[in-house]
C-alpha cells in the first residue's frame, strides 16, 4: 500500500516537475539555430521569427548562424542538443526533406525532432529565358520532348530542392533536361538571364526582380496554389503536371528530446505570429506567405516529403539500370 | 554625360547629410578596425551589424555597410605588412613585399603607399562605375563558364610568376594548393570528397583557418624559434611620408593596379583575388630589376593594394546593375537591401536613384575619410612593431583564433589552423612559399566548377574553349605568359651551351 502509495507520489511530482519545467520556461536566453549564413533568405526568416518570439516571450532569442554543409551542420547541432527548450532551430525544407534522402546525415528527419510549426512558405517559380520560344508550360513539355536533353536548367548544386524539383518534373511528363550545377541559387538565377542555361526551377525571391526587369519569362509556380505575390502565374499542378507541388519551407523544430509542454506553448504563440499583421509585412518584403502549422501537421508533411523524394529517387535509379 | 554629373551632384546632397556622412565615417572605422585584425572579415562583421541597420534609413545602412567592405579593404594591408598576417586573400600578396619592407625598417613607407595606392585606386574605381556602371555589367553578362575556366587558368599561371624561390617549388605548391581546394562535397554529384566523414569538411576547407595557420601562427613559430628578438622597426615614426624617389617609382604600379583591379572587380567569383595576384605578377613582369621583388619592392605592395581596393568598388557594379551578387560580402548586402525592403534587381538604378548616386558619392567621401584616418594612423601602427615579441606573440595567436573562430562559430575551425600552422612551418623549413598554394586554393574550386560546367553545356566538346572570342584571347594569353616564364631559363641554358 505504501509503496503504490509512493509510485503513485512519485509519478505526480514527476508530472508535476515537467509541467513547473514548462510553466517556467523560458527562464533564460533562447538560442535560434540558423543552418545557413547570415542576410540569407532563412536568415531573415528567423530574425523576424526571433523578433516574435522575444516580445511574446518576455526572453531574448539570440540567432546563431551555424552555415555548412547545405544546412546540415546546424540541423545536426540542434538534433544532438539537450532538449530542454533553450536550443531551437529554424530548419528548411532542403536539410530536413531532402538531403536525409540525397545522401547520408547523422539525423533522422522524423525521429531526431520535434517539428513545431511551419513558419513560412515560399515557391519556385520556372523562368526560361526570353529568348526561347517557350511561352507556357505546355511550351516547355512540347520543347523537351521534340529536344530530348536539349534544354539546361541550372540549380543551386546537386542534391538541392532546386535540382530534384527539376527531376521530379522530369520524372512525371517523360521529359529529359540536363543539369547544370551552380554554388547557390542566385547565380543560377543569373545564369538565366544571360542565357547560359535555359530554364530554372528558382527560389521566388529571386525570380521576381528579374521578372519585373522582363530580363526572364516566368511561366509558373511549384506550389499547389497560386501564389499571393505574382497570382498572374498558373500552377505546374493546374497546367501540366497534376498534383506537383514542390514549396520550400521554414519551421521551427526542437531535438526530439523536448518536452510536450514547451512544444505546446511554442506552437500557441506561432499560431499568434502566423496571424500578426506586423510579421506579415515583415515577411512579404522578403518574399514570404507567412504560414501556421500543428506539430502533427507539420510531422506528417515532414514525412510525405521524405517518402516523396525517397520514390522519386528510386525511380531514377530503376531507369538507370 | 552633363546627366551622369547632375546625377552624381544629387548623389553628393544624399551623401553628404549629416546622418550619411555619419554612417559612412563609422563604416569606415569600424571597416579600418577590423581589417586591421587578423582573421576577423567584413563578412563576419557586417552579418554581427546587420540586425543594427534596422533602425537606419536603408541608404544609411547600405552606405555604412559598404564603408565597412572597402574600410576592410585599407585596413586589411595593415596586418599583412607589418605581422605576415593576410586578412583576406587580396592581401595575400601584400604581404609578399611588405612584410619584407617592414623587416627592413621600411614599414611606414610600405603602410603610406598602400594607403595611398588605395585611395587613388578607390577613386578611379568610383568614377568608372558612375560613368560605366550599366554598360559594363552588361559586358560581364557576356562572361560564360568557359571565359571564367580560361580566366582561371590566367590567375594560375600569374601564381608561377609570384613565387619568388624556383619554379620548382611554386608549381608543387599550386598543385598542393589545388589539392586542398578539392576537399568537400562536389558539386556536380553532391559527393563527400576526402571529408572523412566529417560534416565540417562538406564545404571546403575554411579559408580563414588555411590562411591564419599557414601565415599567421606558422609565422609566430619561425620567429619564436630564432632566438633573437625580431629585428624592430628603426625609422623614425616621425616620417610617414614615403621618400619622393620611392612615390616616383610607385606610380605607375598604382596606376597598372587600379586598370586591373577596376576591371577584374566587375566579374563575380574571386575577380579581386585574381587582380591583387595579377597586378603583383604584371609589376613583376615590368620591373627592370627582378631580384627586387621578394626583398621589399615597393611596387610589390603599390600594385596589389591598389588593384584590390579599385576591385572592391567596382563589384558592386553587378550588385547595383543587375542584382547579381559577386561575393559572400555582397550577397550580405543583397540581403540587407532585402531586409529594407529593397529588392536588388535590373530595376534598382531607375527606381532607387538616391541609393545608387548616394551610394557611389558616399564612397568618394568615405575614401577620403579613410586615407584622412589611416595616415595618421601609421605613426601608432609601427609603433606596435616596438612592443615586445613575446607579448605581440601572444596578441597575435589569440586574435588570429578569434577570427577564425567568427567565420562560422565553429571550434573545428580552431583547430584546423593548428594543423595549418604546422603544415605552414614545415613548408617554411622546406623554403616553399605559401603564397602560390592560396592562389591554388582559391582558384582551383572555381576551375573545377567551370570547366565541368562549360563541358556540360557543350554536351562534352572541349572546341567550347576555342570558339568563344574572350575564352580564346585569355588562353592566348596564359601560353603568352607561360612562354615568357620559360624563356629566361633556356636563354639561360643556351648560354651555357655556348660557354662549353
Amino acid at each position: 500500500m505504501m509503496r503504490i502509495a509512493a509510485a503513485i507520489l512519485s509519478a505526480g511530482m514527476a508530472l508535476s516537475a515537467t509541467a513547473v519545467s514548462a510553466q517556467e520556461w523560458p527562464s533564460k536566453t533562447i538560442k535560434l539555430v540558423v543552418p545557413y549564413a547570415p542576410g540569407g533568405y532563412t536568415d531573415s526568416v528567423a530574425r523576424i521569427t526571433a523578433r516574435y518570439l522575444e516580445k511574446e516571450l518576455g526572453q531574448t532569442v539570440i540567432v546563431d548562424n551555424r552555415a555548412g554543409g547545405g544546412g546540415i551542420v546546424g540541423s545536426d547541432l540542434v538534433a544532438k542538443s539537450p532538449g530542454d527548450g533553450y536550443t531551437l532551430c529554424i530548419c528548411s525544407v532542403g536539410a530536413i526533406s531532402v538531403a536525409p534522402v540525397a545522401q547520408t546525415t547523422s539525423y533522422d528527419p522524423v525521429k531526431s525532432f520535434k517539428p513545431v510549426s511551419v513558419v513560412s512558405t515560399i515557391p519556385q517559380t520556372v523562368i526560361v529565358n526570353p529568348s526561347l520560344p517557350i511561352n507556357t508550360m505546355q511550351d516547355l513539355v512540347a520543347y523537351a520532348k521534340a529536344n530530348p536533353g536539349k534544354l539546361s536548367y541550372g540549380s543551386s548544386g546537386a542534391g538541392g530542392l532546386m535540382h530534384y524539383s527539376v527531376q521530379l518534373f522530369d520524372a512525371r511528363n517523360g521529359t529529359k533536361m540536363t543539369h547544370v550545377p551552380f554554388k547557390g541559387g542566385s547565380p543560377a538565377t543569373a545564369a538565366v538571364v544571360s542565357g547560359e542555361v535555359n530554364l530554372s526551377f528558382t527560389n521566388m525571391t529571386d525570380a521576381l526582380p528579374q521578372m519585373e526587369a522582363s530580363k526572364v519569362r516566368a511561366l509558373a509556380v511549384t506550389s499547389a496554389k497560386r501564389n499571393e505575390f505574382a497570382p498572374q502565374l498558373p500552377t505546374v499542378s493546374e497546367t501540366v503536371t497534376p498534383g506537383y507541388s514542390v514549396e520550400s519551407w521554414n519551421g521551427v523544430m526542437a531535438p526530439a528530446s523536448t518536452p510536450d509542454p514547451i512544444i505546446a506553448k511554442l506552437s500557441d504563440v506561432l499560431k499568434k505570429m502566423a496571424a500578426d499583421p506586423e510579421v506579415k509585412k515583415s515577411m512579404a518584403v522578403v518574399g514570404a506567405s507567412t504560414v501556421f502549422t500543428t506539430p502533427d501537421e507539420y510531422k506528417a508533411q515532414i514525412a510525405a516529403e521524405v517518402e516523396q523524394w525517397r520514390e522519386l529517387l528510386k525511380e531514377i535509379a530503376e531507369k538507370k539500370n | 554625360m552633363t546627366d551622369v554629373f547632375a546625377l552624381l551632384g544629387h548623389g553628393f546632397a544624399v551623401a553628404a547629410t549629416p546622418i550619411n556622412l555619419f554612417f559612412c565615417l563609422v563604416g569606415a572605422i569600424c571597416g579600418t578596425l577590423i581589417g586591421v585584425l587578423p582573421g576577423l572579415g567584413p563578412v563576419a562583421t557586417i552579418s554581427l551589424l546587420l540586425p543594427a541597420t534596422y533602425a537606419l534609413s536603408p541608404v544609411s545602412a547600405i552606405i555604412m555597410l559598404a564603408g565597412i567592405y572597402y574600410g576592410a579593404q585599407y585596413g586589411g594591408s595593415t596586418t599583412a605588412i607589418l605581422v605576415n598576417i593576410p586578412g583576406e586573400s587580396t592581401s595575400v600578396v601584400t604581404a609578399i613585399d611588405g612584410y619584407k619592407m617592414a623587416q627592413q625598417g621600411r614599414a611606414s613607407e610600405a603602410l603610406a603607399i598602400a594607403a595611398i595606392g588605395s585611395f587613388i585606386a578607390g577613386c578611379i574605381g568610383t568614377v568608372v562605375i558612375a560613368l560605366l556602371g550599366p554598360p559594363l555589367a552588361l559586358m560581364t553578362q557576356q562572361f560564360a563558364s568557359p571565359d571564367y575556366f580560361s580566366l582561371m587558368v590566367l590567375g594560375l599561371v600569374s601564381a608561377v610568376v609570384l613565387a619568388n624561390g624556383s619554379a620548382f617549388h611554386a608549381i608543387a605548391m599550386i598543385f598542393l594548393g589545388l589539392l586542398l581546394g578539392m576537399v568537400g562535397m562536389d558539386l556536380n554529384t553532391g559527393e563527400a570528397r576526402m571529408t572523412f566523414g566529417l560534416v565540417e569538411l562538406s564545404d571546403g576547407i575554411n579559408f580563414v583557418a588555411l590562411v591564419m595557420g599557414l601565415f599567421g601562427v606558422a609565422e609566430v613559430i619561425s620567429n619564436l624559434e630564432g632566438a633573437s628578438v625580431r629585428i624592430v622597426n628603426q625609422m623614425r615614426i616621425g616620417t610617414i611620408w614615403p621618400s619622393f624617389k620611392a612615390l616616383r617609382g610607385a606610380w605607375g604600379a598604382v596606376l597598372r593596379g587600379t586598370a586591373l583591379g577596376t576591371l577584374f572587380g566587375i566579374l563575380p567569383g574571386g575577380g579581386a583575388t585574381i587582380a591583387s595576384f595579377s597586378a603583383y605578377a604584371l609589376e613583376k613582369r615590368v620591373a627592370k630589376d627582378r631580384s627586387r621583388f621578394g626583398n621589399g619592392a615597393i611596387e610589390g605592395v603599390a600594385g596589389p593594394e591598389s588593384a584590390n581596393n579599385a576591385a572592391a568598388q567596382t563589384s558592386f557594379v553587378p550588385l547595383l546593375t543587375m542584382g547579381i551578387p559577386t561575393s559572400a560580402t555582397m550577397a550580405l548586402m543583397v540581403g540587407a537591401l532585402t531586409l529594407h525592403g529593397i529588392a536588388p534587381g535590373p530595376m534598382i538604378i531607375s527606381r532607387q536613384p538616391d541609393l545608387f548616386w548616394g551610394l557611389i558619392a558616399s564612397m568618394f567621401l568615405g575614401n577620403a575619410m579613410l586615407v584622412i584616418i589611416n595616415l595618421p594612423m601609421i605613426g601608432i601602427w609601427v609603433r606596435l612593431l616596438a612592443v615586445p615579441y613575446r607579448l605581440l606573440y601572444l596578441a597575435i595567436v589569440v586574435i588570429c583564433a578569434i577570427g577564425v573562430y567568427s567565420v562560422n562559430n565553429s571550434s573545428f575551425d580552431v583547430y584546423m589552423t593548428v594543423g595549418f600552422s604546422l603544415l605552414g612551418y614545415v613548408l617554411r623549413k622546406l623554403d616553399a612559399e605559401p603564397a602560390p598554394l592560396l592562389m591554388g586554393f582559391v582558384l582551383g574550386p572555381m576551375v573545377e566548377e567551370n570547366f565541368r560546367r562549360s563541358l556540360i553545356t557543350s554536351h562534352g566538346d572541349p572546341m567550347i574553349f576555342l570558339q568563344r572570342p574572350i575564352s580564346l584571347a585569355l588562353l592566348l594569353v596564359s601560353v603568352a605568359l607561360l612562354i615568357s616564364i620559360m624563356m629566361p631559363a633556356v636563354r639561360q641554358r643556351r648560354v651555357e651551351v655556348f660557354q662549353e
